[in-house]
């Protein structure tokens, strides 16, 4: 059950240009959070700007009680939490959403992040390699800059493989490169997880369609509350006994769906919905 | 101190109520808050059938705002009979319907659901969604098919009916009377006021629907200005609606004569916000030496106008 109580920063670490690690101290979150799960949250009390934002878990840990989030200070919102004082406080809702879903044993889970979008796959990530799954994370950016967290998921004893647009660091070009050339070398089970971009993601759908995968996506809408209430932050998704897709909150329903049945835009809807349908059903136990 | 509060025949228990749209079906917060700590609930407005809603980006934020197309999507009024209502009535609060429809005839329908449903309060009739191609704003920006709407509604329950006006029309005062005048047992003032934020990068409305509803802080003076107009048009009552984020906010709306209040957008920034206002509103009853929440009612002390008030000087 979420909890929705005054938050105090009680960590900030920089990590060059736009980025930071914020911890919080809260002790649901930090008890509750699994990967893939968000929290609603705003600096202060003051009225601009008026909404909470939603922000990927990085981290939470139960011992101290805190968890950590991975913020680029791109707007109002993102920039006033990036520049609280320690000890400051924040409105903070939290742990929400659906999380990721474990793979199946003797599976690969491949973790694929795209600039900020790499948050929930510390998370995750760390979690797979601590009971013993084999993981690997993909982690792209267009320049070396928009990789910030690198160190820190190497640190963590992770397998990661990098990638940038301009070649300024690990593999020259789009993250998928990477992705499936290793897909390609290492033939065994192997499960997608994708959060970043949307064109990104959307890529990454495509390639576990063709190769017969399944594939979870992390949706990052625009949202309101948090809770489903607002009705803001719907995405199209078809659902597995719906006769066409649904507006969905991403919040409450997501922000972790199938990307088989997500009604990617540009995409027609018959063609998620024949996807949907040729995708195998899957409850798997929560990652 | 009394902060129950009497309105069309219902009783709240104070007079901060969670506004429509922006507090889903109440159960979303089953243990985030405690919902007995409000006043009552008005539900997600809902048609006789399940609703897609507008297109997507349906929300942009502005200044001190929020500009929204939802569009109305919703589970439609027998699914929340079916499945919300009995989990909703264990809750010590008012559970109001907030009713759609695109004739006549759907509103009228809709209410009778209600009205054979235990545990509503009351209904809350939307004619002046701003986000919908018909209904909505078809009926509450003309007075007489205002009166026509609220008339059948009238005609199909015994529940209170409660108008919820819409700020897009030139005088407000019209629109309560005509409501008024077909039965209306209170009002709701106000809905969103129609806006525009544009992407100025792309060209492109920020928004799936094109224009949508502002609602948040930046609307307050105005909001309180219309719910003034009308409490003064009307002898109804009037529930306030606009921006309330603070009991100071919600003291506006009941000095200008509201009988009680709706809290809307701030239900997105803080849902826990219910025990910190009620709070306030005590400190500020204390402060005044007032017994009642119901003496600041209508004490408006407007330029060139005598109107009593209980503790004559303070303010």
């Amino acid at each position: 059950m979420p909890a929705n109580r005054t938050s105090s920063l009680v960590g900030r670490e920089g990590l060059g240009g736009p980025y930071f690690l914020l911890t919080f101290l809260h002790p649901e979150i930090a008890r509750d959070a699994r990967p893939g799960q968000f929290v609603m949250i705003k600096a202060g009390l003051s009225a601009e700007p008026p909404l909470r934002r939603p922000f990927s878990i990085l981290e939470a840990s139960p011992g101290r009680e805190t968890f950590t989030l991975f913020v680029k200070a791109i707007g109002p919102g993102s920039s006033a939490l990036c520049t609280l004082p320690l000890g400051g406080v924040a409105q903070c809702l939290g742990p929400l959403g659906r999380p990721f879903s474990a793979p199946p044993e003797g599976t690969e889970a491949l973790l694929v992040g795209g600039g900020y979008g790499i948050a929930p796959f510390s998370f995750l990530g760390a979690e797979l390699r601590g009971r013993g799954s084999a993981a690997r994370v993909f982690y792209g950016g267009r320049a070396k800059a928009d990789l910030p967290l690198l160190g820190r998921l190497r640190a963590q004893g992770q397998d990661v493989v990098a990638a940038t647009e301009d070649g300024s660091l690990g593999v020259h070009g789009r993250v998928t490169l990477p992705l499936e050339a290793h897909m390609d070398a290492v033939r065994r089970p192997q499960r997608l997880y994708a959060c970043g971009p949307e064109a990104m993601m959307h890529a990454v759908a495509r390639i576990a369609a063709a190769r017969g995968l399944a594939a979870e996506v992390s949706l990052d809408p625009w949202m309101g509350c948090g809770v489903g209430t607002c009705l803001g932050c719907v995405v199209k998704v078809q659902g597995e006994s719906d006769a066409r897709w649904k507006y969905r909150c991403a919040c409450t329903e997501g922000p972790v769906f199938d990307a088989a049945r997500v009604v990617w835009p540009g995409e027609s809807e018959s063609r998620a919905r024949a996807m949907a349908v040729a995708a195998p059903t899957r409850e798997g136990e929560r990652a | 101190m009394r902060l129950a509060v009497e309105l069309a025949g219902i009783r709240l228990k104070n007079p901060l109520i969670a506004a429509s749209g922006t507090f889903g079906y109440g159960v979303e917060y089953e243990g985030v808050i405690d919902l007995a700590t409000l006043g009552g609930i008005v539900s997600k407005g809902l048609y006789l059938e399940p609703r897609d809603g507008a297109p997507v980006p349906r929300i942009a934020e502005t200044p001190s705002g929020l500009l929204n197309a939802i569009g109305l999507q919703g589970i439609g009024i027998h699914a929340f009979v079916r499945d919300v209502l009995p989990r909703l009535r264990a809750h010590d609060t008012a559970l109001l319907v907030n009713v759609c429809g695109d004739s006549v005839e759907e509103y009228a329908e809709v209410a009778r659901v209600c009205d054979g449903a235990p545990g509503i309060a009351g209904l809350e009739i939307n004619i002046s969604c701003p986000n919908v191609k018909q209904g909505g704003m078809a009926f509450g920006g003309d007075p007489r098919m205002t009166h026509a709407v609220v008339a059948a509604v009238r005609g199909a329950t015994r529940l209170p009916v409660i108008p919820k006006l819409s700020p897009n029309v030139a005088d407000i005062s019209v629109f309560a009377r005509a409501a008024a005048e077909a039965g209306a047992d209170a009002l709701s003032c106000i809905n969103t006021l129609i806006g525009l934020a544009i992407d100025v990068e792309t060209r492109r409305p920020r928004l799936g629907f094109g224009t949508g509803g502002l609602s948040g802080p930046a609307i307050r003076p105005v909001a309180v200005r219309m719910a003034w107009q009308a409490a003064r048009a009307v002898k109804i009552p009037v529930i306030g609606i606009g921006g309330i984020t603070t009991a100071q906010d919600a003291l506006e709306f009941l000095i200008a004569g509201c009988r009680a209040v709706q809290i809307g957008t701030a239900n997105f920034v803080d849902p826990g916000l219910y025990p910190r206002v009620l709070d306030e509103l005590r400190g500020y009853l204390e402060r005044h030496r007032l017994e009642d929440v119901g003496d600041v009612v209508g004490t408006l002390q407007y330029p060139g106008e005598v109107v009593e008030c209980k503790t004559g000087g303070q303010g």
